[in-house]
């Protein structure tokens, strides 16, 4: 059990340094995602399962949607055409 | 050029988020919304990139010399060093996880753990918590959610008040790639909703018995409508689900939560008989007021959920 | 005799759930386009999921658990599916670049 404890620790802490490095928005909400579900494991691991009903349901499920709803809302999901000239500023 | 017009604010968000409120007055937000017509479908963030154009030079060069300098620099990484020394301390100074004696150090822990069952009429000691002992914070953090609903309500309806066709043809354009007329994820949504949503109900109904209550029934209720909505169209949710419908259940769930958690504690307070029997614990309708207070708070955190997402998706709702 | 027949199935089971999962976890990181990794990320889901449940059930016995365990499943199976579909439905409505590329390296 304590190796399963530093497996699901370590993934978070790489989960969260990998939220902050990616440039990409949208595979940080994913990372995010699966931060919060590593989190509800962890709060199984620590017997509050209230904590971990809520966080599986808020963290990664609802909050998730709704920060893709707000990244379709910026266009940060970018469509067709958008992607390729951005391409080219970068060049 | 709807869609440019939509760029164009979106940019200019940006800049107010990159350089402050004061830094783009509105003479250089004209200056830059009349050189859209110049270079199409390109945002102004990336042509601030260029050093050619003038006027983000302006609006940039005096938040970038500020930001390159080394005190500038210096004086953030000692707030950062500062703020992580800070939080490493209060870290060190926690009791130890684990360790045998934390529980006998605290004797508020004691006598939740040991008074909980009798005085509240809770299985579970979470929801005995923070429904009874401490039912204000949880007034508080209803609110807020409500208080969340209003403020993007107020938000997205600055697109409202543009013209009401053009509205419209942006929700069309937005709604294009939604996966509506999908007959299996239809299928799937009409089989796994009632379901969700008695899962979410269960949560709710014992949350006084087992592990849950009313945030974690109400967010799983919300991914429920949430998968509604998106496998259906909005006129079959908006049959049972409207923005009447919204208003009325947070507002009277707020009401109720309000007025029975004043009673309670004005009768508590004043040491007066306040009638709401506790019954026998381990019984579904036990707890007193536990039962109701878990159904309004699901009830406002499910609406919070789905009307979040929909004025989301949709700009209004 | 009884005792060991189960743990060598319950042993089985989970070898073949484990190796499911990882070539899964393998082929999505190998795979280049996102159709392509459907594939074994769709694998993963239902049928190593589905070995790995079993080997719970071997595991522990059959009890009231055990109905839990395949009513997970089955939600599973129900909803994996369908993420799958929609998401190569996405694709190909979206990324259209991605999708004719796909289409011609895999011609045979």
């Amino acid at each position: 059990m304590e190796a399963l404890n530093i497996i699901l620790l370590l993934f978070m802490i790489v989960c969260a340094v990998a939220v902050a490095a990616t440039r990409n928005l949208l595979a940080a909400v994913i990372t995010f995602m699966a931060q919060g579900l590593a989190m509800s494991v962890v709060w199984i691991l620590l017997q509050s399962p209230d904590l971990a009903i809520t966080e599986a349901a808020v963290g990664a499920g609802v909050s998730s949607i709704l920060m893709f709803a707000a990244l379709k809302k910026i266009h940060a999901i970018r469509e067709k055409g958008e992607a390729e000239d951005d391409e080219k500023a970068e060049e | 050029m709807m869609k440019k017009q939509k760029n164009d604010r979106f940019a200019s968000f940006l800049d107010w988020l990159e350089n402050g409120g004061n830094a783009l007055d509105e003479e250089m937000q004209d200056a830059l919304r009349e050189e859209e017509p110049e270079a199409p479908g390109k945002q102004k963030r990336e042509k601030k990139k260029k050093s050619s154009d003038k006027t983000a030079d302006i609006a940039k060069k005096p938040r970038k010399a500020y930001a390159d300098s080394w005190w500038y620099r210096l004086l953030a990484f000692a707030v950062a060093a500062a703020l992580i020394w800070l939080l490493m301390e209060a870290v060190d100074r926690m009791p130890r996880f684990g360790a045998a004696d934390t529980l006998m150090d605290s004797e508020l822990t004691e006598f939740y753990v040991e008074h909980t069952k009798e005085e509240t009429g809770a299985m579970n000691i979470v929801t005995g918590i923070i429904l009874n002992y401490r039912g204000f914070d949880t007034l508080g953090e209803t609110h807020v959610l409500f208080i969340a609903v209003c403020t993007v309500l107020l938000m997205l309806s600055i697109y409202g008040e543009q013209d009401e066709k053009k509205r419209l043809a942006q929700g069309a354009l937005e709604r294009y790639f939604e996966p509506h007329h999908d007959v299996i994820l239809q299928s799937a949504a009409r089989l796994l909703t009632p379901l969700i949503l008695i899962f979410g109900l269960y949560i709710i109904a014992n949350g006084h018995l087992s592990p849950g209550g009313g945030f974690s029934g109400g967010a799983v209720l919300g991914a429920g409508l949430i998968l509604y909505q998106n496998a259906f169209e909005y006129r079959k949710i908006e049959k049972f689900f409207t923005y009447k419908t919204f208003k009325w259940v947070s507002v009277c769930s707020l009401l109720f939560y309000s007025l029975a958690k004043g009673y309670h504690f004005f009768t508590g307070a004043n040491h007066l008989d306040s009638h709401i029997s506790i019954g026998t614990p381990g019984n579904i309708l036990s707890g007193g007021l536990l039962l109701p207070l878990n159904f309004v708070v699901g009830c406002v955190v499910a609406c919070t959920m789905y009307a979040l997402f929909t004025m989301f998706r949709k700009g209004e709702f | 005799m009884l005792e060991y027949l189960r743990q060598a199935v319950f042993a089985f089971l989970l070898l073949a759930g484990l190796f499911i999962q990882v070539t899964a976890v393998i082929g999505v990181n190998r795979f280049r386009f996102s159709v392509n990794r459907l594939h074994p990320a769709g694998m993963a889901d239902t049928l190593g999921l589905l070995l790995m449940a079993l080997a719970a059930v071997v595991y522990a016995g059959f009890s009231p658990v055990t109905l839990k365990i395949l009513l997970i499943v089955a939600l599973f199976w129900i909803t994996s599916p369908v993420c799958s579909h929609l998401i190569a439905r996405l694709v190909r409505e979206t990324d259209e670049k991605h999708f004719e590329a796909e289409a011609k390296e895999w011609k045979p």
